[in-house]
C-alpha cells in the first residue's frame, strides 16, 4: 500500500524532480518505507512505498524489462500468485516476487481486460512509452483513492488531492456542489470532490490519457439479480468464499492484524484470520469513555474467542478534539460526523505497534443488508401502503428503540420517516438521511445559496443511475446507492483509507471481494434481510462459529461524540479561531450570524440534539478544511532524489540513485 | 400559566432554537410549523423536551400529534390544558 502521483504533459518541459518530489513528499504518510521516481519526456511518476510484499525488490515506479510500460501503483492484487503462474505459462518472465510486476505484465498481456482478472484493491497509473499514453485505473469498490486534474496541456493525478496542489499546477478552491453533496449525503459523489477542478476516478473505472484528452470508462459496476430462492448449498458457498477471501487477504510479507468493532462482521473476519494465520493474530479496537457509545465488552468476548493479542484504544472527547484538524486534513473534505477521528486514533495505535496491515469487517452491511437504512426502507414502504394506519408506523419504535425512547415515540416522530420521500423516487431509501443531513444548509452563507440556486445534487444523482436501476427492488436500489456512493465516498475514504493511511496502515476488506459481492447480490432478499433481522445468512453461518453474544446481537451503528468534544473545559484554542466571525466570513461558506448563534448555543451547553450536533461538526470541519487547504496551506517539502530507492528514466534502465 | 404566556414562551423558544440561523423568517402562531419548514417532525421532539422541562409534566406518546403540537397556538393550548388538569 502506497501513495502515487504523476504528471503528464502534451508539450512543454517534462515534470521536474522538484515538482514530483513535492507531490510525493506530501504523501509520505502513505509510504514511509521508501520512495522513487520515473522521468519520461512528457510523463513523470512519483511513488511512496509502504512495503508489504517483496520487501527487497518491490520498489516503484517499476518498468517492464524493455522499458515500454512504467507503473506507479497503490494497492494489492490478492490473486497475484495465480496470475503470475498464468502469465508465466504464457511466456512472461519475472524479476521480482511482487504483485506490482504481475500487474505490469498482466497489463502488457491483456491491456485493460486485465482489470477483470484482478481480485484486489488498487489505484494505479501505467505509462505506455510507445504511444505516450497514461492509463489510470481504480478497483471495483473504490477502496484505494485516485484523484486527478486536467487542463488542455496536461494531466496530474495522485492518491490524495494535497499532492495535486503540491505540484503547483492545480489550485485549491471549494467546489460548492461537492460541498453541497457532503451536506446532503455525507460526501462528494465521484467524480466530484470538495475541490473545484479536482475529480476522482469513479470506482470500477479506468481512464486513458492520449494526446491531452482523458477518456473515462467503467469496467465494473454493481449489479443485482436476486434468485427466487436460496440455493441449497448457499451456506457452503458462503463458507468457501469467506475463507478464500480472508486467506487471500492474509497474503503479505509482514504480519496482518485485524480491527474488532464488537459486531458480527469483524468477528467473522477475525475468526477466519485467526484460523488461517500462521501466527497469533493481533486485534485492535476503539473504545469510548462514553458508555452509550462503548462496545468494549463485546470486543473482548470476540478477542477471547479468537485468541488474539488484543489492544484497545480509548477515545475521549479531548482526544477527538485534539486530532480533528489532522483528521480533516487527511479526509480532504468537510465531515458531518466525528466518526473518522476515532479511526484515526486507532490507526495511530496500530502503527505504534508496528502493524502495517489490518483486516476490517467493512462491506458486510452493504452486501448482506445490515444497515438500519435497509430495514427503514422496508418499514417505510410497508407503512405507505396503508397511509392511514396508526399501527404500522409503530414499527419505527421497534426499529430505533433508542431513538424512539429519546424521542418518546409518538406520531410526529414516526411521521418524519413517512414524509421523507415517495416510493416513486429513485432515492426513496435515502430520503430520511438526505432530509436530516440537509438541515446543515440552513447555515449556508447567502452567496453560497445563490451560487447553488441552479444546482440540484439529488437530481444529478438520480440522472446518473444506470438503466437497470428501474428494474431493481427497493432494497437492491438502496444497496446500490450505498455501494456505489456512500461506501467509496465516505466509509472507505474519510473513515477508511484516509484515516488508516495517515499512519501508514493498510486496511483490507474481505467482504469486498467481488466474488462475495456477486454471491450476495444473487441471494434472495430474505436470505439477507429476514423480516427485520439483518444479515440473516451471515448470522446462520456464524451460529456455531462465533460467540452467541455476537451472533444474536442487533446491529449497532458506529457513532462517536460530536459537539461536546469541542466545547467546555480543555477545548482546543483553534475551535475559537476557526469559528470566529472574521474567519467564518473569510471562508465564505457559512453565514456569520448563523454560526455565531450555533457557537453561542454550544457554549451554553444547549446543543443536545442530532440536528445541531451535526451542523456544528459540518461547520467546524468545513472551516478547518478551508484553513488547511485554502487559507493557510502547508508549504510542501520536496523529497530529494538522493534518498530515492529507485529512479527510472525513459529509454533507460533502473538508475540506482546512489550511483548517480 | 395562561395560554397567552405559554404561547409567548414557546414562540421565543422556537425562534431561539430553530430560527437563529434564519432571523428574517416570519411565521404566525397558527402557521403549521412543519409545513412552513420551521422544523421537521424530529424537531417537535426538541420542543417537547422544552415543554416538559419548563412546565414539569410528561407528554404521553399518544398526545404527540399534529393536533397538539403542529402550531404554536396548539402547543400553548395543550400546555394550558395540562396545566389546568394539574390544578
Amino acid at each position: 500500500m502506497c501513495g502515487i502521483a504523476g504528471v503528464a504533459r502534451v508539450e512543454g518541459p517534462p515534470p521536474s524532480a522538484e515538482m514530483l518530489g513535492r507531490m510525493a513528499g506530501v504523501l509520505r504518510h502513505r509510504g514511509p518505507d521508501g520512495y522513487g521516481f520515473y522521468f519520461g519526456r512528457r510523463v513523470g511518476f512519483g511513488h511512496v512505498r509502504l512495503a508489504i510484499i517483496d520487501l527487497e525488490c518491490g520498489h516503484q515506479p517499476m518498468a517492464t524489462e524493455d522499458g515500454a510500460l512504467v507503473i506507479t501503483y497503490n494497492g494489492e492484487i490478492y490473486n497475484w500468485l495465480e496470475l503470475r503462474d498464468e502469465l508465466a505459462s504464457l511466456g512472461h518472465r519475472f524479476r521480482t516476487r511482487s504483485d506490482t510486476e504481475v500487474l505490469l505484465e498482466a497489463w502488457r498481456a491483456w491491456g485493460c481486460a486485465a482489470l477483470d482478472r484482478l481480485n484486489g484493491q488498487f489505484a494505479f497509473a501505467i505509462h505506455d512509452t510507445r504511444g505516450g499514453t497514461v492509463s489510470l485505473a481504480r478497483d471495483r469498490f473504490g477502496v484505494r483513492p485516485l484523484y486527478y486534474a486536467e487542463w488542455p496541456a496536461g494531466l496530474a493525478f495522485a492518491s490524495e488531492c494535497k499532492a495535486l496542489f503540491a505540484s503547483g499546477l492545480v489550485g485549491a478552491a471549494p467546489d460548492l456542489a461537492g460541498l453541497d453533496e457532503t451536506f446532503t449525503w455525507w460526501a462528494p459523489r465521484a467524480p466530484r470532490t470538495a475541490f473545484a477542478g479536482v475529480r476522482q476516478l469513479e470506482p470500477g473505472s479506468w481512464a486513458l490519457w492520449r494526446d491531452g484528452r482523458l477518456t473515462v470508462r467503467r469496467w465494473w459496476t454493481p449489479s443485482y439479480a436476486a434468485a427466487p430462492s436460496e440455493p441449497r448449498d448457499a451456506l457452503e458457498q458462503l463458507d468457501g468464499l469467506l475463507r478464500s477471501s480472508v486467506a487471500l487477504r492474509l497474503r503479505a510479507d509482514v504480519p496482518v492484524g485485524a480491527y474488532l468493532s464488537g459486531g458480527l462482521d469483524s468477528a467473522v473476519t477475525s475468526l477466519l484470520a485467526a484460523h488461517a494465520s500462521p501466527y497469533q493474530l493481533r486485534t485492535f479496537s476503539i473504545a469510548f469513555d462514553d458508555s452509550t457509545l462503548d462496545e468494549r465488552t463485546h470486543q473482548e468476548v470476540v478477542a477471547r474467542e479468537v485468541g488474539s493479542a488484543h489492544t484497545v484504544e480509548t477515545a475521549g472527547l479531548a482526544d477527538i478534539a485534539r486530532v480533528f484538524p489532522e483528521v480533516v486534513r487527511h479526509a480532504e473534505t468537510p465531515l458531518v460526523r466525528t466518526a473518522p477521528a476515532p479511526m484515526y486514533l486507532l490507526a495511530r495505535r496500530v502503527c505504534e505497534q508496528n502493524i502495517k496491515v489490518v483486516l476490517t469487517g467493512e462491506g458486510s452491511d452493504e452486501l448482506f443488508l445490515g444497515y438500519d437504512l435497509f430495514k427503514e426502507t422496508v418499514v417505510r414502504r410497508f407503512c405507505l401502503r396503508q397511509p392511514d394506519s396508526t399501527v404500522r408506523p409503530r414499527l419505527f419504535d421497534r426499529l430505533y428503540p433508542y431513538l424512539a425512547h429519546d424521542a418518546r415515540g409518538g406520531e410526529l416522530w414516526r411521521r418524519f420517516f413517512l414524509e421523507a420521500g415517495s416510493p416513486e423516487d429513485a432515492l426513496f431509501s435515502h430520503g430520511p438521511r438526505i432530509k436530516m443531513t440537509s438541515r446543515i444548509k440552513e447555515f449556508y452563507a447567502p452567496e453560497v445559496r445563490e451560487a447553488l440556486a441552479g444546482i440540484d445534487v439529488a437530481e444529478e444523482w438520480r440522472a446518473s443511475l444506470p438503466s437497470e436501476f428501474a428494474y431493481w427492488s427497493d432494497l437492491e436500489r438502496a444497496a446500490y446507492l450505498e455501494v456505489s456512493v456512500l461506501l467509496p465516498s465516505y466509509l472507505l475514504a474519510s473513515q477508511g483509507d484516509r484515516m488508516a493511511m495517515a499512519h501508514g496502515v493498510e486496511g483490507r476488506y474481505p467482504f469486498l471481494d467481488h466474488r462475495l459481492f456477486a454471491f450476495a447480490a444473487s441471494l434472495p432478499e430474505c436470505s439477507r434481510l429476514k423480516g427485520l433481522r439483518e444479515k440473516d445468512i451471515l448470522r446462520r453461518w456464524a451460529l456455531d462459529r462465533a460467540p452467541a453474544q455476537v451472533t444474536s446481537r442487533a446491529k449497532q451503528p458506529y457513532r462517536a461524540p460530536d459537539a461536546a468534544a469541542f466545547f467546555g473545559p480543555g477545548a482546543p484554542a483553534w475551535v475559537d479561531d476557526l469559528l470566529a466571525p472574521g474567519t467564518v466570513q473569510g471562508a465564505g461558506l457559512f453565514d456569520t450570524g448563523a454560526v455565531a448563534g450555533l457557537v453561542r448555543r454550544c457554549r451554553a451547553g444547549k446543543v443536545t440534539g442530532f440536528r445541531e450536533n451535526q451542523a456544528l461538526v459540518a461547520v467546524l470541519s468545513a472551516q478547518s478544511w478551508h484553513d488547511s487547504f485554502i487559507r493557510d496551506p502547508l508549504v510542501p517539502r520536496s523529497l530529494p532524489m538522493s534518498g530515492a530507492d529507485v529512479v527510472l528514466y525513459e529509454g533507460g534502465r533502473v538508475a540506482p540513485t546512489l550511483e548517480e | 400559566m395562561t395560554e397567552a404566556e405559554a404561547r409567548q414562551r414557546i414562540r421565543a423558544y422556537i425562534v431561539e432554537n430553530f430560527l437563529y440561523m434564519r432571523p428574517d423568517f416570519v411565521f404566525g402562531d397558527d402557521d403549521s410549523l412543519l409545513r412552513k419548514g420551521v422544523f421537521d417532525s424530529l424537531g417537535v421532539v426538541e420542543v417537547l423536551n422544552f415543554i416538559e422541562e419548563t412546565w414539569g409534566f410528561s407528554v404521553p406518546q399518544d398526545d404527540v400529534t399534529e393536533a397538539n403540537f403542529g402550531t404554536v397556538a396548539h402547543m400553548a393550548r395543550y400546555v394550558a390544558f395540562r396545566g389546568a388538569e394539574a390544578v
